[in-house]
């Protein structure tokens, strides 16, 4: 008896591992179908399959795959027998008509492959899990284009096993005009810049960047001095492409940018003077440290980030609901008035409950419908992943599945969205490709119990040293209030295929955000010190095609909401928001409530896509409104404002000139600017006047020197 | 034989050197050379007679394919859905019972009923379908206004590309917010529309305006020197101030200026007079109009959505018919006006839905095949291409994918697809990539 047993259970064993020259289903008959794309989402890879053959995305799905191939269609799709007569090779070569066309000859490596496996019985055996793939180039890093290199790949398994799978990943470029990948894993770099390489093995995605230089600085190691990171990796990464950086911005423009981006409001007049008069050499660096820290301490700070987070949670009101709003918005502005850490937050928003008109971070979880969306935006917030494709199937571009996907929402499905937020009893979500209740997981990483509340593991989950999910893309937010894009862009999409363009600087900026107890003032104080925070925008010979690499300052436009303050702080005469009775735009932050104003300016709607800063200049719709509108109009015609007030009083020209400049550019007017203007506006015709100062303060506003910082 | 004379190629010697090399590489893959000369000769014919205006009708959601122009009569109750089919002016083609007006200008119309792509969420889907690239992170190509405003700019007053009232999703990308359309905002179909801030602010008139942009190149200039950074020309404001001085140009958007039978006759409902709009501003010289129609995402209960519009509704004002009066209004009248030949009229959304009906009444997104209706410009009319199978799954022949529309399109507007554009980072994307000539069209 016992030998029988164990007879049987031997020949089991034999019968599900590999022999040493068996091919593997999972490790090497998916990765050849996914390489000749018979996995793709525009072949059987689709959710419904394509000719009534249906695979999982990208091979995602191994046993339902080795089903799909071997048992369905009445097994007609691989013939033991005559290996050569199954469809599974007879359609891509050819043979037989196939929607998909000629992927491969039947004396290719794929056909062998499949052909040999088919041969062994086109069994599945149980193989060890990828738990790594890596991917090296002879070269990443090149003097000129065109250039090549080759690439090779090795996967380690969860058993130990490594093995080099060079031909059985799909290797694909991110802009195959800047980067091709030939035969034979021969990577051609054909465009200055830094280029991405895809490789796709089973269930993993690795990316490669490949440079060559896109300016003509000659090499140097002035990285290596930089006093802190941030500049040593901005400077490496400028050494590598041999983008020149530009000289320093000048004190003024250095002042009014970092008030701006840190407050979200123009320097006031005496703000701007007393800097001018302490500044010097000597003085410099201590009085930037001041000011910031000053600027990190203001009210204006707090009115500022919390309307930038306001737009990321995506706040909004309740028809007749008032108070939630309010809360919610309150709770925000004292986390950061406190500069209490993030991972705090992070662990509010996602687990309390009670009355939501009292507890702010209850209402997380009111600004969604269902527990679908709460885990896209737990997803996108927490931890820069876009989960929305799993809904569907398999992330293609990522490492998240459908399980990852309904099972985070199951997370949250029991969470009642009404005005006392509780952890119920009733709720679940169908995991919609078993079509059965989806069972609570932590994404990537294991299946929870059905019963229990487990959001208090979500936060750990994104909080988690390793990963470091939530402080990456909260400084990746922090980076993009300051520098004007995202070392990864879109800005909470962080995706494997879509790598920043300094690894290394996130990484770091993250491990000090978080080793620093997640305070926001800790990394905004130290991108704004920078160097690289206080370049210029000046233009050198080399570095005009730099659009990400920081070599020097590129100017952006203020959003809207911080426009309109300005444009109320420089008047002084203040602007209706919404029929309601905000002091500032900037208090304003019910993204469900239209405004005029804002609105025509291109202010962010309601929405996934949204993305806080405009690319460029305003377009036709705001330029008609800045023209003809009444929001500059209006208030420099308003007999209270600046402007008509100056003109009452009749101060002299040159008076009223300085004054524009300070409070609106933030530095003075030099001699002959000074002497262009007084000219140009003197008039005996007092009516007239009053017209030319209109003219002039307009012109002034709708200037680029005021609305790019 | 009129109409033949015009299907004719002018030139048939078209064919260089290269093309006869290439024809021999070509019939090595089994395309007969009568079958490249066939396509030849169809890609040059239209792009002798190209469009100087299109509008674009964007049903955004995904309109069914099942309810509109691909009815699948035979087919079981749970894939049949609620309608029935009906003649056309076109003996053998057959379009929804709702769209009973269009019916009597199919004549105008040609249907593909075999559209296909692999993108069935919203947004990646909207951006495949209006601007023929599969949606990337690395680059957002521009949507085919954006593109065809960036390719042919106007120098007159009127913009060269409005949105009625939103742009959506047909954007500009990486052409940059100068090339966004410029969108009317409201409702045309309310009294009071007016698209605002179209007149001068009280008290400043042309001179004061001139002395304003003379004092801001002033500013941008000094700005330029003290920063050390690059003047930019600002295209906005100089557009901004082209359409401010030019009472011709601005009337342009003023619907109180159409007669009220002409008013009518499209309806009192926001599509139809956004559609008015649509032909008052081409008339008078917008090359390129989008008109932004929400709505079609059904999920649930296509009768009262796609019929109804609100439960009891005794004449229908749902989605369909709604679509019907201002649609068909809009071919008849341009047709009359003698402007259809040279507008080209697209109606499309994201994807179609699902064949079989969801527990809700409903359809899913389903982009495998859907429909798109195209009119004018030099389209044939009274036609159907392509096919899809028994139960409205997938293409049956003719697969055509929003790559080949987008070839198509842009080859019907006089542009070549190969024309290359350039990214901000001075990189050289063709306009179209992969795409095809769609057989038949002209």
């Amino acid at each position: 008896m016992l030998t029988v047993l164990s007879w049987s259970w031997f020949s089991a064993l034999v019968f599900l591992a590999p022999h040493g020259d068996d091919i593997c289903f999972d490790r090497e008959i998916i990765p050849v179908l996914t390489k000749a794309g018979c996995n793709a989402g525009s072949c059987h890879g689709a959710a419904a399959g394509r000719g009534d053959f249906r695979l999982s995305l990208f091979g995602s799905n191994p046993a339902a795959d080795h089903r799909s191939i071997v048992d369905a269609f009445q097994g007609r799709r691989v013939n033991r027998h005559q290996p050569d007569r199954s469809l599974l090779l007879r359609k891509p070569t050819g043979e037989l008509e196939h929607g998909g066309g000629q992927l491969f000859d039947l004396d290719a490596s794929e056909s062998q492959i499949i052909l040999k496996w088919i041969g062994q019985g086109a069994q599945r055996h149980a193989a060890p899990p990828l738990e790594r793939l890596m991917v090296t180039a002879e070269q990443t890093q090149f003097e000129s284009v065109p250039n090549q290199t080759n690439v090779r790949a090795e996967a380690t398994f969860a058993d130990g096993t490594r093995r080099t799978i060079s031909e059985l990943v799909t290797f694909s470029s991110m802009d195959s005009t800047a980067l091709r990948v030939g035969s034979d894993r021969e990577i051609q770099l054909l465009r200055p810049g830094q280029h991405v390489l895809l490789a796709r093995y089973m269930d993993h995605v690795e990316a490669v960047q490949f440079s060559a230089p896109m300016g003509n600085a000659p090499p140097n190691a002035l990285w290596e001095k930089a006093e802190n990171f941030v500049d040593r990796e901005i400077l490496k990464k400028l050494n590598e492409l041999r983008l020149p950086p530009s000289p320093l911005a000048n004190d003024t423009e250095w002042l009014r940018r970092v008030h701006l981006d840190l407050t979200g409001r123009l320097p006031a007049i005496d703000a701007v003077k007393s800097y001018l008069q302490s500044v010097n050499d000597t003085t410099r660096t201590e009085l930037r440290e001041k000011i910031v820290d000053e600027l990190l301490n203001s009210s204006a700070y707090v009115d500022y980030w919390a309307w930038r987070f306001a737009g990321d949670l995506r706040m909004r009101s309740f028809p007749n609901e008032e108070q939630p709003l309010a809360a919610y918005h309150d709770w925000l502005r004292e986390i950061i008035k406190q500069d209490q850490g993030f991972d705090r937050l992070a662990r509010l928003l996602l687990t309390s409950d009670g009355d939501s008109h009292v507890i702010g971070p209850a209402n997380f979880g009111r600004m969604v419908r269902d527990a679908r969306e709460h885990a896209e935006l737990v997803g996108q917030f927490f931890a820069g992943v876009r989960l929305g494709c799993a809904n569907c199937h398999d992330h293609p571009l990522d490492r998240w599945t459908q399980d990852d996907y309904h099972g985070l929402a199951a997370v949250f499905a029991r969470v009642q969205r009404s005005r006392h937020v509780r952890f119920g009893e009733r709720g679940e979500v169908t995991n919609l490709r078993t079509g059965e209740p989806a069972t609570p997981r932590i994404p990537g990483q294991r299946n929870l119990p059905a019963l229990g509340d487990h959001r208090s593991e979500v936060a750990d989950w994104v909080l988690d040293e390793q990963q470091d999910l939530f402080a990456r893309v909260m400084v990746n937010r922090l980076w993009k209030a300051l520098f004007g894009r995202g070392l990864v862009e879109p800005v909470d999409d962080l995706r494997l295929t879509n790598p920043a363009t300094h690894p290394d600087l996130l990484a770091l900026l993250a491990r000090d955000f978080a080793a620093n107890g997640f305070r926001l003032r800790h990394t905004l104080r130290r991108l704004a010190l920078s160097q690289s925070y206080a370049r210029s925008k000046e233009i050198l010979p080399g570095n005009q095609a730099d659009d990400r690499y920081y070599s020097r300052a590129f100017p952006r436009p203020m959003e809207p909401a911080i426009f309109v303050d300005a444009i109320q702080d420089v008047t002084e005469i203040s602007e209706p928001i919404a029929q309601a009775n905000f002091e500032r735009a900037i208090h304003f932050v019910d993204s469900s409530l239209p405004s005029l104003t804002l609105d025509a300016l291109g202010r962010c709607q309601l929405g996934p896509s949204c993305d806080a800063t405009p690319t460029g200049t305003y377009n036709l719709s705001a330029q008609l409104q800045l023209l003809n509108g009444a929001v500059i109009n209006q208030k420099l015609r308003d007999p209270r404002g600046r402007l008509q007030r100056q003109w009452a009083e009749n101060l002299p020209l040159d008076q009223i000139v300085q004054e524009w400049y300070l409070v609106a550019l933030s530095r003075s007017a030099s001699p002959t600017e000074l002497e262009h203007w007084t000219n140009e506006l003197a008039t005996d015709d007092r009516q007239e006047q009053q017209k030319r100062l209109e003219d002039f303060a307009w012109s002034l506003l709708n200037s680029r020197a005021f609305f790019e910082r | 034989m009129d109409k033949n004379m015009k299907q004719r190629p002018v030139r048939c010697d078209g064919v260089g050197r290269r093309d006869l090399l290439k024809v021999g590489l070509l019939t090595g893959w089994g395309l007969g050379l009568s079958q490249y000369f066939a396509r030849v000769a169809d890609a040059q014919l239209q792009q002798r007679q190209t469009a100087k205006a299109c509008i674009l009708v964007w049903l955004d959601g995904g309109p069914s394919h099942l309810e509109t122009f691909d009815l699948k009569p035979d087919a079981p109750a749970e894939v049949r859905g609620p309608f029935r089919p009906i003649a056309t002016n076109v003996p053998g083609i057959q379009y929804c019972e709702l769209l009973n007006q269009t019916a009597k200008v199919a004549d105008k119309l040609t249907i593909l009923r075999s559209l296909t792509s692999p993108l069935g969420e919203h947004g990646l889907a909207n951006q495949y379908m209006l601007t023929g690239y599969e949606p990337s992170p690395a680059l957002v190509h521009p949507s085919y206004g954006a593109a065809w405003s960036h390719l042919q700019p106007t120098s007159g007053a009127l913009p060269g590309y409005v949105a009625i009232p939103k742009a959506g999703s047909a954007g500009a990308g990486f052409l940059g917010s100068a090339y966004e359309p410029f969108a009317t905002q409201g409702d045309p179909a309310q009294p009071s529309f007016r698209v605002p801030d179209m007149d001068f602010f009280p008290g400043v008139d042309v001179e004061r305006l001139d002395r304003r942009r003379a004092y801001l190149e002033q500013f941008d200039q000094r700005q330029a020197e003290f920063e050390r950074s690059a003047p930019s020309s600002d295209r906005a404001f100089a557009q901004a101030y082209r359409l401010v001085t030019s009472n011709e140009a601005k009337s342009a958007f003023d619907l109180s200026q159409e007669p009220q039978d002409v008013r009518a006759r499209y309806g009192p409902r926001t599509f139809g007079q956004s559609c008015l709009l649509a032909r008052r501003l081409v008339e008078r010289g917008v090359p390129f109009v989008t008109i932004n129609y929400s709505g079609w995402d059904t999920h649930a209960d296509l009768v009262l959505q796609l019929k109804e519009g609100y439960s009891g509704a005794k004449l229908g004002v749902g989605l369909i018919p709604t679509f019907d009066l201002g649609f068909s209004a809009l071919l008849s009248d341009l047709s009359e006006r003698g402007l259809l030949e040279q507008t080209l009229v697209v109606a499309m959304g994201e994807f179609g839905r699902t064949p079989k009906l969801n527990s809700q009444g409903g359809r899913d997104h389903w982009p495998r095949v859907f429909s798109v209706a195209m009119a004018g410009g030099g389209v044939r009319g009274g036609q159907v291409i392509g096919s899809s199978d028994r139960m409205g799954e997938s293409p049956r022949d003719q697969p055509i994918t929003p790559k080949d529309l987008a070839f198509s399109v842009f080859t019907l507007l006089g542009l070549d697809p190969n024309t290359e554009l350039l990214t901000p980072d001075g990189r050289p994307v063709p306009l179209n990539q992969g795409g095809q000539w769609i057989q038949g069209l002209t």
